[in-house]
């Protein structure tokens, strides 16, 4: 026998993951799901505590490469912004002003109308001290809610594994239209589903397979095996729950994922995002979703690259929220878009922006206070390396979402407290 | 069924009652690793994509050190051309498909697996992908070619290789960077995820960098500049006065958009050249403990111990950097057999699907397997960011268990003919199963339904 701990870096939360799911997590499984319960009834049982039992939904859409905030919210008061962008800053001519200092990207038109109508928070400036310029440390950042780098589990993960039984649960949290359980949702103790492509969803061979399967992985050895076991029943729990749902959930917006991207990984935010509403509107007990855009990483022409992600989120976000509203759930789901980090004020010779520091957030959904919050990023004070200041830590959005929006302990999760960035109109 | 039934009986797996330490699921593998053949086995699972019955019968006859040197010292077999690719352009680009499918059908049918295996390893390391790069250029196939070219030679020339290439050159913006408006997005990549890893380096040392770097451009193909003169023609433009044929697969410098002046560069004030620039990043002490960590996780263990890092480190820096010393170094080591490492890690969704082709003998599954990478995770020429794939246990995820267990259904299910399962459970997973894997293959009525519990079993997801 290989002894604990040793190279193979097993850790006593391993163990306990194991206890839970061959103890209470496999009950729950054999007893609670024949039925599926009304809408959210499952996430008010899966809730661990009386305090935790609220309707609501959160969606992290990541925006992967690094989003240009300056080419999103445009700061078309500042002469600095056209000095810095000689070929970017032709964007400001065609924006939608909010103000006299900002404006949104000309084709974030369905997201401007949600802001009109009092539904969109945008945090200005957001960040957190001695910012990486590397993705994979900044991402990590954020994805933890540690810019000291030491925490391995995502901020969400952590969310779901103190507050819902994601064991007996695991749609609880759930990442679409990717193959890997995102870093915000990852926790060695919590169960997470992922589902790629919902319309290919299933076993091939049917029941008869998935039986076989079900007792293939059982008890498996070794220090992946209670991985692949946790992985195998989500999947069936999963394939039970989506028969039901598909049969339940009619999109009532107009998703579409042909755009024609100069650059981008795959196009499915849409698809993700429809995947999204048919688990929220069927009541599956999903709370925590994550869907990704990538292609945000604009080093060189930038103009017309950007303006195409810009066009296809807005599209993706804007059908997402007309679903929800045609069934009466958009009070319940927040949205919020995340990016590693912001780019350069300063483009370079490719038409394009290097990796910055600060950068805008969005949120979304009818329960959002609209308006605008933190500081319009300041051009004429940059730091030594020509970057911005960031005037909200980007944990202070995460604190507003769990306390105000999810109505779980905060403080438990990021270590400590924030000052408020009020965007939750009204807060649980 | 007889040859099988002693799998049930034979206790392949310690039972939780019998155990000290308990493992995730209360047990662990009894590692063979003690047995000759499951050296051999072993060795094949990490250092080649898995073998069908013929490698592995020569390769145990041989033994372990015998084909250690095998792997090592055969001279990599070159693909056959992928028809059209030199030739490209934006009317006639690469299919995404047909590039993919051509690699897996080296992958499966190469004579030199070992050395497809270490091209689809610095694939994952020095990334570039055909949605920013594009296929309207041979410049992606073509650093397949040169991956392949360099992957067991010199950590020095690859890196020259990798800066000049003209995917990568396109990939990381090398090739628009110019002395007077430096882009930064190389200098940073390659002292970040190719070299010396993240907090290494300052970010001036980044912004020097990118100058020192700057003055290459991509090469224009026969087939790029005809299509560029037919378009003028056809649309009535001048064709571009600057515009000529280069004569060559690699990067063009151009003195001009070069940076002239001293910069200061990882401590050292000169006037650098991308020799230079290697040259005192290669001289840096956290080079080869990053790139022996990273061989380590992908062909050894996850978590590598910090003693084992640097030993093989220290070889490798001795050996001027040289790769075939350092995997020789990885595959000798003691940790390599050691029970520790005996199912310690997680096949990528490639390595999986060319194993169980290989099992099943038949090499046409190139175009099937390409499709399904993309719904596990591993589109080739196609990593999701510029760190390459993920490894391990970020393999694993409800929809990635699904798409392996439907992959090998698909496959059996699509077979005219299924090969005799025979004692395959002994030359693909040691014989060491668990009692699930064992009770079901007792009990399966036909070699097919064997085969799929042998292909879908968590076993044989590891290596």
């Amino acid at each position: 026998m290989k002894e604990l701990g040793g190279t193979n870096g097993l850790t006593r939360r391993d163990f306990l993951r194991n206890g839970l799911v061959f103890g209470v997590g496999a009950q729950a499984l054999a007893s609670g799901y024949a039925a599926v319960p009304d809408v959210f009834a499952r996430a008010v049982l899966s809730a661990k505590s009386a305090q935790v039992q609220n309707d609501k939904v959160l969606v992290m859409i990541q925006l992967g490469g690094g989003n240009d905030g300056l080419q999103t919210v445009i700061p078309i008061g500042s002469s600095q912004y056209h000095d810095f962008r000689p070929q970017l800053s032709a964007a400001a001519a065609k924006a939608q002003p909010i103000n006299k200092d900002v404006a949104l990207h000309e084709n974030l038109k369905g997201i401007k109308k949600l802001y009109d109508d009092g539904k969109v928070a945008i945090v200005q400036g957001v960040g957190y001290p001695t910012p990486s310029f590397s993705h994979f440390d900044s991402i990590r950042v954020w994805e933890t809610a540690d810019p000291t780098r030491r925490q391995q589990d995502g901020w969400l993960g952590a969310a779901i594994v103190k507050n819902y039984d994601s064991l007996g649960h695991p749609l609880v949290g759930c990442a679409c239209g990717t193959t890997n359980v995102p870093g915000m949702l990852r926790d060695l103790q919590a169960t997470l589903t992922v589902i790629d492509d919902v319309k290919t969803f299933g076993f091939q061979g049917g029941q008869n397979v998935e039986n076989v399967m079900g007792t293939l992985y059982k008890s498996t050895p070794g220090i992946y095996g209670a991985l692949f076991d946790t992985a195998m029943t989500t999947v069936r729990d999963t394939v039970a729950q989506l028969r039901t749902s598909s049969a339940q959930y009619t999109p009532k917006g107009g998703y579409s994922d042909k755009v024609n991207l100069v650059y981008s990984s795959k196009n499915q935010l849409a698809a993700a995002l429809q995947l999204a509403a048919e688990l929220i509107v069927t009541g599956t007990g999903v709370k925590v979703l994550h869907v990704t855009l990538g292609g945000f990483d604009t080093h060189y022409t930038e103009l017309n690259r950007h303006d195409a992600l810009m066009n296809y989120l807005d599209s993706a976000i804007s059908a997402f929220h007309d679903d929800l509203t045609a069934y009466g759930m958009a009070d319940r789901v927040m949205i919020a878009t995340w990016s590693e980090f912001g780019r350069r004020p300063k483009e370079n010779a490719s038409g394009g922006t290097d990796h910055g520091t600060a950068s805008p957030v969005f949120l979304i959904g009818d329960g959002v206070k609209g308006g605008l919050y933190g500081e319009t990023p300041n051009l004429a004070k940059l730091d030594q390396g020509g970057n911005l200041s960031y005037s909200v830590d980007f944990r202070a959005v995460y604190q507003e979402i769990l306390t105000s929006h999810l109505a779980v302990d905060a403080k438990e999760i990021l270590g400590q407290s924030f000052d408020r960035v009020p965007f939750v109109k009204t807060p649980a | 069924m007889l040859g099988l039934h002693h799998l049930g009986d034979l206790p392949t797996v310690a039972l939780p009652g019998q155990t000290q330490s308990p493992a995730p699921n209360g047990v662990d593998w009894i590692s063979p690793l003690d047995r000759p053949e499951a050296q051999v086995a072993h060795l094949l699972r990490r250092a080649t994509f898995g073998a069908g019955p013929t490698e592995y019968a020569q390769s145990v006859k041989d033994g372990f050190k015998k084909t250690v040197d095998r792997l090592i010292e055969t001279p990599i077999a070159e693909p056959p051309a992928l028809p059209g690719a030199d030739d490209a352009t934006q009317e006639k680009p690469i299919r995404p498909q047909d590039l993919i499918a051509w690699w897996l059908d080296w992958m499966l049918r190469s004579p030199t697996p070992f050395g497809e295996r270490m091209t689809f390893f610095w694939h994952g390391h020095f990334t570039s992908d055909f949605r920013k790069v594009n296929l309207q250029t041979p410049f992606i196939y073509w650093q397949n070619l040169t991956w392949r070219r360099m992957a067991l030679g010199n950590l020095y020339g690859m890196l020259y290789q990798v800066t000049i290439d003209p995917g990568m050159l396109r990939y990381l913006d090398l090739g628009t960077s110019t002395g007077r408006a430096p882009n930064e997005n190389y200098s940073r990549e390659l002292m970040e995820l190719f070299t010396m890893g993240v907090g290494t380096f300052t970010e001036d040392d980044v912004r020097s960098g990118a100058k020192a770097l700057a003055g290459w451009r991509e090469p224009v193909t026969q087939a790029m500049y005809d299509a560029v003169v037919k378009r003028a023609q056809d649309q009535g433009r001048p064709i571009p006065r600057n515009l000529k044929v280069d004569d060559t697969k690699t990067g063009v410098f151009e003195q001009q958009r070069a940076y002239v002046g001293g910069v200061k560069f990882l401590g050292l004030t000169k006037q650098w050249d991308v020799r230079g620039v290697l040259e005192q990043i290669l001289a840096q002490d956290s080079v080869a403990p990053f790139i022996v960590t990273k061989v380590l996780r992908e062909f050894v263990a996850d978590q590598p111990s910090d003693a084992y890092v640097k030993r093989l480190a220290d070889g490798f820096r001795r050996s001027r950097y040289d790769v075939k010393t350092l995997m020789r170094d990885v595959f000798m080591s003691p940790e390599f057999l050691a029970p520790a490492s005996y199912r310690a890690l997680i096949k990528s969704p490639t390595e999986l699907m060319v194993h169980m082709a290989r099992a099943l003998e038949t090499p046409a599954l190139a175009k099937a397997i390409g499709v399904a990478g993309q719904g596990m995770g591993q589109l080739l020429f196609d990593p999701p960011e510029v760190g390459g794939w993920p490894s391990n246990a970020s393999w694993i995820s409800s929809n990635n268990v699904l798409e392996r267990v439907n992959f090998a259904q698909a496959t059996l299910t699509g077979m005219a003919k299924i090969p005799p399962f025979k004692d395959a459970h002994v030359t693909h997973l040691d014989g060491v199963v668990s009692p699930a894997t064992a009770q079901l293959l007792n009990s399966s009525p036909d070699d097919a339904t064997r085969w799929l519990i042998l292909l879908a079993s968590p076993e044989f997801q590891l290596k």
